[in-house]
């Protein structure tokens, strides 16, 4: 699980930068306008990220610079040299990017201060008439028109979608997908066609899906708590693994049964049925009074079914297209 | 300087104030840590209703912002207010009752919280008499600021008493606004706002909290410690002044990014992203005064320990007011919203920007007025190493968390299901990560202790100067210089000062919550939702009362993954009746907005009784109580009543009749109980059976599919 963790984090770190809105919604890519502000949403981390890039490391450099400095006046000391103002001999330095930087916050040097003290003191505290960093300034304006373009693209012009198109979107290319997904590993398991399965893999899963999902009202054995005793012959919808299926599949909503075909999937709901079906006569402790009618399997021994043996092969290859799923995406 | 004038500073009450930042700060946290350690081990409440996760969330959430925070900001502001008008404080009769009166809500707080007794508000749960009780004391407190304004010997007023009156006024409108409610009893009243126009309301409130008691009283704090500290002139007049009216007039806008993709009409909700996305930079204005600040002193910063609780507290600022805005963007909203993100993200602001900048402050402020030095620089510097590593294991565990939890909610398989149906799978995946949070709060909590002994020996060392001697001219009549900065003008005008703060932190309040009160359009109508039966009602108290919001939100977003999960997302219409709203903003257990009807009548009695029988591993405390007590249905009519009043649309006269009808209900459900085998004597009567008739009429007035 792990593994598939760390993939889906590399997948959204992906969509985080190239297709944001797509996010809330799980992950797809969307065919809109591609207008300028499309790309600047679509991009909005790229952007951000850049602009936050430019001050963590302008924050960064100037933190390294300091405790050059520090260490410039430290070594003086050492050394028994007069201390030197840490700041002076560095604005002559000409490098682009030196420029670049000192431009980005135009601070006056330490030694200069005098010249930008505005004079005013409270409780001992001064202030000094240093300019509003250029690169914080223009961070603000970038927000502000950020903050208009938004606004106008998504409330006045309407271009950008709302959060309900939003979701249909990301509900029709779910569709699509599962159409894909569906058709890759050819026609499904349903009531009428499912079969019981045998092989010990097929039912060890049904039996942890049971425990995960089901023994909380059923038992853990299966001898039935608030839903009914699976370890009798009783059934209240039928005994047959049709009917399993079927109770499993859509529910019983008025007596509490949730329909799990949208949690499990029918390939999962097929190893259910299968587990269930092996409970029967294990006559576990606590058992909850039969419910329903008697219910007799036409075949006597239901392991000994002669269909299983195909069934199950075809259920591996099943499995075997899911996980090749997404690589073939 | 002819007629010097001599005067004393009160110390007194900045010595009581710290004293008391300094014990709620201990219970505040201890309390913190003990909800952190019940999401993993649930059994640690003792199976007592008072000690659940539910009642003491809040319980830690207000001791440490009201009790701590709050106390810090006394401390401080007591300290430099005094010092920065050369004046005493105005009345040391308001300043004790101040003192007093702000314990006593603290201790008010700390008995009804875990009573159960709550508004359910986030950051305002207490109740209607302690609301009134903290509007009055508050109100001393503005009284004793502007009078010792008043009484000043400094022409001018510097930046950090700026924020203090914008946090004052501010706080006096988010505190009364968001308390509108009609009492029922001593214990209960009916809110005068109901779903959608309260979730605005609330989080104009809540994010404001953050904002104007969180965050500009301390950035008060910052302009008048940070220097003194290091002994620098502030980097940038102009900067304070731009950030200080940018933010206080951006922030409030702000509150609608708690309510991404939920049924908050659009608009809002873009106002709230592009508001917070333009606080990033006045955000950063006072991170960067702070940290310019202390150039040509870093390597003061190496020796000096309280410099350097300091920088790591503003830059813990910088790194969280940058945070908000990012979450604030939708698409990065869709994956952290709910999850323990949210809660790494505030903690980053509690323990790195308040935490530090409270310590930092504490070690500067008590061995001068205790006229000493402190005991131990090595210990100070041992607490903040301890501090900032308890930070790092506190808020990376977390992060992962919620990113994890997140990533597993909307996972879905190839055949278009959830890979994680389940939602217990998402929460034992993460247990661990909360285990370490446990973990680096208490690392945390032991840097207190370290501090705490520190102080000790300090205060020992040295004797309290009650009243410090000092003195200063007399203010003259005051000639402006010429060329002078425009903003001179109002830094001699403290009630303009007001006055302007005023009105620029109305406005964006305005401009949200009124077309949300008046136009109909934002909440459409839907003919089938109705109003709570009686029953309903009552479970809908006590599910407030147990304090369920804290961990179950009522808001399905509209995502695939959640619709899958839970079922139709949630519209806006089916909260018209919700007085207080329950959305909720965490989601440590599953949504319940569509629990209703999902589950039979015996599974919802089987989980309250052992929330493990019905769902292994689960970490919701067990409820035995409502199993146990019988329901009060002497309000009933009285809320009813008020419901009435307030346009719900009961029949006339219904509020005679509610009661019946109640047990009518009541019985329905309890027979429905028995042909499960659950038999107990008078169940009908029992807080549970109110319960699961709330939870089984929870999102099923609109039918879909």
């Amino acid at each position: 699980m792990m593994k598939k963790l760390s993939f889906t984090i590399m997948l959204y770190i992906g969509t985080l930068i190239w297709g944001a809105d797509a996010f809330g919604q799980g992950s797809s890519q969307q065919d809109l306008s591609s207008t300028i502000l499309t790309f600047i949403y679509n991009n909005i981390f790229v952007l951000l990220s850049l602009a936050v890039l430019v001050g963590v490391v302008s924050i960064a450099l100037k933190l390294i610079w300091a405790f050059i400095d520090m260490q410039k006046v430290k070594l003086a000391d050492q050394i028994g040299a007069i201390s030197v103002e840490p700041s002076s001999g560095r604005g002559e330095s000409t490098s682009f990017l030196r420029r670049l930087y000192d431009k980005a916050w135009n601070m006056a040097p330490v030694s200069k201060e005098e010249n930008i003290d505005l004079g005013h003191e409270y409780d001992g505290i001064r202030e000094l008439d240093n300019s509003l960093p250029p690169w914080w300034l223009w961070m603000f304006y970038g927000t502000i028109i950020f903050a208009g373009a938004y606004i106008w693209y998504y409330n006045v012009s309407n271009n950008g979608p709302n959060q309900l198109q939003e979701y249909e979107i990301a509900m029709e290319v779910a569709e699509l997908q599962k159409t894909k997904s569906l058709s890759i590993q050819g026609n499904k398991v349903d009531e009428n066609t499912v079969t019981a399965l045998t092989d010990e893999a097929s039912i060890t899963e049904g039996k942890d899906l049971y425990i995960t999902n089901c023994a909380a009202c059923h038992g853990q054995l299966g001898e039935g708590t608030v839903g009914p005793n699976f370890t009798d012959k009783y059934w209240i919808h039928g005994g047959s693994v049709n009917d399993i299926f079927k109770t499993i599949k859509y529910g019983v909503p008025d007596k509490g049964m949730v329909s799990w075909k949208d949690l499990l999937g029918s390939s999962a709901i097929q190893k259910v049925s299968s587990y269930i079906l092996t409970l029967q006569g294990t006559n576990p402790p606590n058992q909850k009074e039969k419910q329903g009618e008697l219910y007799e399997p036409k075949v006597v021994e239901p392991e000994a079914a002669p269909k299983t043996d195909e069934a199950s092969p075809k259920a591996e290859e099943g499995t075997k297209t899911e996980t090749d799923a997404p690589k073939s995406k | 300087m002819a007629n010097l004038e001599t005067f004393s500073y009160d110390n007194k009450v900045v010595r009581n104030f710290a004293y008391a930042t300094i014990i709620f700060g201990v219970i505040g946290m201890l309390v913190g840590i003990t909800a952190a350690l019940q999401l993993v081990y649930p059994s640690l409440n003792f199976g007592l209703a008072e000690t659940s996760f539910g009642r003491i969330r809040p319980l830690h959430t207000n001791a440490v912002i009201f009790a701590f925070v709050g106390n810090g900001i006394f401390t401080g502001v007591y300290y430099s207010l005094q010092r920065l008008l050369k004046t005493r404080m105005y009345s040391d009769v308001l300043s004790s009752i101040h003192f007093w009166g702000w314990q006593i809500i603290i201790l008010a707080a700390a008995i009804t919280l875990p009573l159960g007794m709550t508004s359910s508000h986030e950051y305002a749960e207490l109740i209607w008499p302690i609301d009134i009780a903290i509007a009055i004391v508050w109100i001393v407190f503005g009284i004793n600021m502007f009078g010792t304004l008043i009484k000043r010997r400094e022409q001018h007023i510097y930046v950090a008493i700026w924020f203090y009156i914008a946090t004052w006024i501010t706080v006096t409108v988010l505190h009364i606004f968001n308390n509108i409610q009609i009492p029922v009893s001593m214990s209960y009243a009916v809110n005068a706002f109901a779903g959608v126009q309260d979730a605005l309301v609330q989080w104009w409130y809540g994010h404001n909290a953050v904002a104007f008691f969180l965050t500009t009283p301390y950035l008060g704090l910052m302009y008048y410690f940070l220097p003194k500290a290091a002994n620098r002139p502030v980097y940038s007049y102009k900067l304070s002044i731009i950030h200080f009216w940018s933010l206080i007039f951006l922030y409030i806008w702000a509150g609608p990014h708690h309510l991404l993709y939920t049924s908050l009409p659009d608009w809002a909700q873009s106002l709230g992203t592009v508001f917070s996305i333009m606080l990033i930079a006045p955000s950063w204005g006072g991170m960067l005064n702070g940290l310019l600040t202390l150039r040509g002193v870093w390597d003061k910063v190496r020796t000096d320990p309280i410099l350097k609780f300091f920088v790591i507290a503003v830059t813990a600022y910088g790194m969280a007011t940058l945070e908000g805005p990012l979450l604030s963007v939708k698409s990065l909203n869709a994956i952290t919203h709910y999850t323990d993100w949210t809660v790494a993200h505030v903690h980053i602001g509690a323990l790195g920007w308040n935490g530090m900048l409270t310590f930092g402050m504490l070690y500067w402020l008590l061995p001068r007025i205790y006229g000493t030095k402190l005991y131990s620089v090595k210990l100070a510097n041992t607490h903040f190493w301890i501090g900032t590593l308890g930070i790092l294991f506190y808020a990376i565990p977390l992060y992962w968390a919620g990113w994890t939890q997140s990533l597993m909610w909307k996972q879905f398989t190839p055949d278009g299901l959830l890979q994680y149906g389940n939602f217990l799978e998402t929460v034992t995946q993460i247990l661990p990560m909360y285990l370490i949070r446990a973990i680096g709060g208490t690392i945390y909590f032991i840097g207190v202790i370290v501090m705490i002994y520190n102080l000790y020996k300090t205060v020992q060392s040295g004797h309290l100067i009650a009243n410090q001697e000092a003195s200063a001219p007399a203010l003259e009549k005051y000639i402006p210089e010429k060329n002078e900065h425009w903003h001179r003008w109002i830094e001699r005008k403290p009630i303009q000062m007001l006055f302007w703060s005023a009105i620029v932190i109305l406005i964006g309040g305005i401009i949200e919550i009124i077309p949300m009160m008046m136009i109909d359009e934002n909440v459409p109508k839907i003919a089938s939702v109705k109003p709570y039966t009686p029953l309903e009602l009552e479970g809908r108290d006590i599910y407030i009362r147990e304090g369920c919001v804290n961990c179950h939100s009522q808001m399905i977003r509209p995502f695939r993954s959640e619709t899958e999960r839970y079922g139709e997302y949630s519209k806006s219409g089916e909260f018209i009746y919700d007085r207080p709203f329950l959305w909720g903003s965490k989601r440590t257990g599953p949504d319940l907005h569509r629990i209703g009807g999902k589950y039979p009548d015996s599974w919802h009695y089987n989980h309250m009784l052992d929330p493990t029988s019905m769902s292994p591993g689960s970490i919701m405390p067990p409820y035995p109580w409502l199993l146990e007590d019988d329901l009060n249905t002497s309000y009933t009519p009285a809320k009813i009543r008020i419901l009435q009043s307030l346009g719900t649309p009961y029949p006339d006269g219904y509020a005679e009749k509610a009661v019946e009808d109640l047990k009518n209900q009541a019985k329905k459900i309890a027979s429905n109980l028995a042909k499960d085998k659950i038999k107990q004597d008078n169940l009908e009567n029992k807080e549970i059976i109110a319960v699961i008739a709330y939870l089984q009429r929870l999102g099923t007035d609109i039918k879909v599919k």
